[in-house]
């Protein structure tokens, strides 16, 4: 599972060390890293560290550890991506919900069916967890601005 | 003896009165029936077997308004079955809060009040020492109250949804099953009694918001009202949307839930393995706990289920008679 820390580090030397072991010891890989001195508060400098954990378990056993040693996560959130369908049942264009995915999620299957007399689209896609909310409000603000009703999947 | 009262005696009034035939010698007897014409009292407790289905009728029926029943003590537990008003909870409301402030125990499967004044209505009750006692408001037979705050009560509910209106599921599952189109499922539905003549409450997922306000004031200890749902019935589903559904392995419902403080009821592509997706007029409400994790209770959500969460509460309040009381 991937996962997207960020860590309030000191500005010392060795501090993202620290946190770097305890991620490695609970088998993270580190994908990316990206340090934002701009955004120093606090006395903190926030890290952002995309890691790939074998399992949800490795990923607490590692944020407890970085924890114990000193250093706040300030958040952590998931990567990972959603495959997940909708049904629109209305009249919508290709190009509106086309449009709405761009940066935001990608269109595994797209169908359009059932006629001039009900139409419908169903869309099979993948997301990630951090966009899903937001791609499924602009999908609702879609369906509803076109008087058509967004059926989403029940988790 | 506990004198019991029923106001509304419509089909559940009637079903009742008849299990009610042996509770006697249990400590309680039927003391008080009343419509919206008036009412009918035998102090000594009304002969159940020998009462025709209309009351105004009966020899004894005094044409009076009801609630000089309740100011006059006629009972010492109240059932209320009236027809539900979701938006301004009449004429229940006034009989549950005259019962109530009087100290009569009270047992209702009407909705509306508890939809328009459920903090009002639960402050009353513990401040006159009385039970309000709701089983049959949320899922007909399915002990979802009564399981929530004892068996559960160790546990911490997180959230809970679930199929919560018998007639819409009914209508989805025979589009699902039959091809139907909704009008059609509608048209059957009605005549097999299972739908309103005036279906728009059910059809626009009032009803079931009705049952997730129940919920999150009872069991999530929130105080909402049935403004705060976001609301969306089944009228635009149609048999070729469900068809697309059912080719990836899912079906439509109407599902009703409550967790985060938000609450909605809305059409929502179910898998056809998934813990709610039953059929027919089954209900379902599934709880997230925090210990357990998923719970989920499946039954019949109308009709004769529903006297049984009526006798549930009945049972409750009999004990609670013969035993210190404690919350319900």
């Amino acid at each position: 599972m991937r996962i997207r820390l960020t860590l309030g580090l000191t500005d010392r030397p060795g501090t993202l060390l620290k946190a770097l072991e305890k991620i490695a010891m609970n088998g993270g890989n580190i994908i990316s890293i990206i340090h934002s001195r701009e955004a120093l508060t606090g006395g903190y400098v926030p890290v952002s560290l995309s890691v790939e954990f074998p399992s949800h378990e490795n990923f607490e056993r590692a944020k407890m550890g970085i924890e114990e040693s000193g250093i706040p996560v300030l958040s952590a959130e998931s990567l990972e991506r959603r495959i997940e369908t909708v049904l629109i049942i209305g009249d919508l264009s290709v190009d509106r919900l086309e449009r709405l995915f761009e940066g935001r999620g990608e269109i595994i299957s797209l169908v359009f069916g059932g006629g001039k007399g009900s139409p419908y689209v169903r869309v099979m896609f993948s997301v990630s967890s951090e966009d899903r909310e937001t791609l499924l409000s602009s999908l609702e603000e879609l369906a509803e601005r076109n008087n058509c009703l967004l059926v989403c999947e029940e988790a | 003896m506990i004198r019991c009262g029923i106001i509304g005696y419509g089909f559940l009034g009637r079903r009742l009165a008849k299990h009610l035939t042996g509770y006697r010698e249990r400590g309680l007897k039927l003391t008080l029936l009343a419509n919206s014409k008036g009412y009918l009292h035998v102090e000594d407790g009304l002969d159940i077997e020998g009462l025709m289905e209309e009351i105004s009728t009966h020899p004894g029926f005094r044409a009076s308004h009801p609630m000089e029943a309740i100011e006059n003590g006629l009972a010492d537990l109240l059932i209320v079955l009236t027809p539900t008003n979701v938006y301004n909870g009449e004429p229940g409301l006034t009989y549950i809060r005259e019962a109530l402030g009087r100290g009569i125990d009270v047992v209702t499967a009407d909705k509306g009040p508890l939809v328009i004044a459920f903090r009002e209505l639960t402050s009353l009750a513990r401040s006159m020492g009385a039970s309000l006692c709701y089983e049959a408001t949320v899922g007909g037979g399915i002990p979802v109250f009564s399981l929530a705050r004892h068996s559960l009560r160790g546990d911490r509910i997180l959230s809970i949804r679930g199929i919560l209106n018998g007639t819409t599921n009914y209508i989805l599952t025979r589009m699902h099953f039959e091809g139907l189109t909704l009008d059609l499922a509608l048209q059957e539905a009605q005549m097999m009694g299972l739908a309103e003549r005036d279906p728009g409450l059910d059809l626009g997922g009032i009803d079931s918001a009705c049952k997730v306000v129940i919920l999150a004031n009872a069991l999530l200890g929130l105080d909402k009202k049935l403004e705060d749902v976001k609301v969306k019935g089944i009228t635009q589903v149609t048999p070729d949307a469900i068809l697309a559904a059912k080719e990836l392995g899912m079906t439509i419902k109407l599902v009703g839930s409550v967790g985060d403080g938000k609450l909605s009821v809305a059409p929502r592509l179910v898998r056809l393995n998934h813990p709610l997706c039953v059929h027919g007029t089954l209900n379902a409400i599934q709880f997230k706990m925090e210990v357990m994790g998923d719970l989920t209770l499946i039954g019949r959500g109308a009709g004769e289920s529903t006297v049984s969460a009526l006798l549930s509460d009945i049972e409750w309040i009999i004990s609670q008679r013969t035993s210190p009381r404690e919350g319900h």
